[in-house]
């Protein structure tokens, strides 16, 4: 008897958002008990290691995955493609969501506002637009081979936002502060506050393998279920 | 001296774990059905 492989996907899956979760936890003890307060911001700066982190994996892992998983679909039209594209822009989604709470949060002791039309902003939350509309079109449309077809070129257009998300910074003048990481120079952080922004980044990545795995796995699972009703 | 706006810090940690916590209580609760 061999074991139900979307019950051993959903397992590891389970297990690894588990050790994230863990992980997560650890980052906010260490950026709150053993990383220095910054002397301009206070408390609100260390927001940072739970934002940018998260703003990375959502905009340089999340999104690029669900659109090359997209390209690949529409060449090689293998559903295991068509099923991580679908995962991992519904983690995107949730990373999105996180992004575009905690960066208000953050902004208005700052800057003294909730929200300004900056480039970043906006095109961020038109990015999370496109992946909720990516979604309400998997929804709607029944034909599995329609499905990924269509949602696999949203899946593109959203990867497609990255980079200008990325240059938004230094397309247009706004309040959004430009990298102090993912730039072409070494980072501008001293190491106490490196040291916790890279353990987030870990823990962050980890957190999306975890959730992709976890919903690839309910997906097949699904998957295999209407084949075998449909047998 | 540094401004007194712990608040907002904690608001957004209880945000960023509601959000992260939630979608993962949700996911393991489909795959237990």
């Amino acid at each position: 008897m061999t074991a139900d492989p979307a019950l051993s996907v959903i397992r590891r899956g389970i297990i690894l958002t588990v050790l994230a979760l863990i992980g997560v936890a650890v980052v906010m003890v260490m950026a709150l008990q053993f990383t220095p307060v910054e002397a301009n911001q206070g408390l609100a700066q260390k927001i940072f290691y739970v934002h940018v982190p998260t703003a990375a994996v959502a905009l340089w892992i999340a999104v690029p995955a669900t659109g090359i998983a997209s390209i690949l679909y529409l060449w090689l039209h293998d559903p295991r493609l068509d099923r991580f594209a679908a995962a991992s822009a519904e983690v995107a989604v949730v990373f999105c969501l996180v992004v575009l709470t905690t960066g208000p949060i953050w902004g208005k002791p700052i800057w003294g506002t909730w929200w300004t039309w900056d480039g970043r902003l906006t095109l961020t939350l038109f990015l999370f637009f496109l992946l909720l509309g990516y979604h309400a079109l998997r929804g709607s449309v029944r034909d599995p081979l329609e499905r990924g077809r269509f949602s696999a070129v949203l899946g593109i257009m959203g990867m497609a936002l990255v980079p200008f998300i990325h240059l938004s910074v230094y397309l247009w003048r706004g309040l959004h502060p430009q990298p102090v990481v993912l730039k072409p120079s070494a980072p501008s952080l001293p190491w106490e506050m490196l040291r916790t922004l890279l353990a987030g980044f870990g823990v962050f990545i980890l957190l999306y393998v975890g959730f992709v795995t976890l919903r690839y796995g309910l997906q097949l699972a699904q998957d295999r279920k209407e084949e075998a009703d449909a047998a | 001296m540094p401004p007194d706006n712990g608040q907002y810090l904690f608001a957004a940690y209880i945000v960023a774990g509601v959000i992260y916590l939630g979608y993962a209580v949700r996911l393991m609760l489909r795959a237990r059905r």
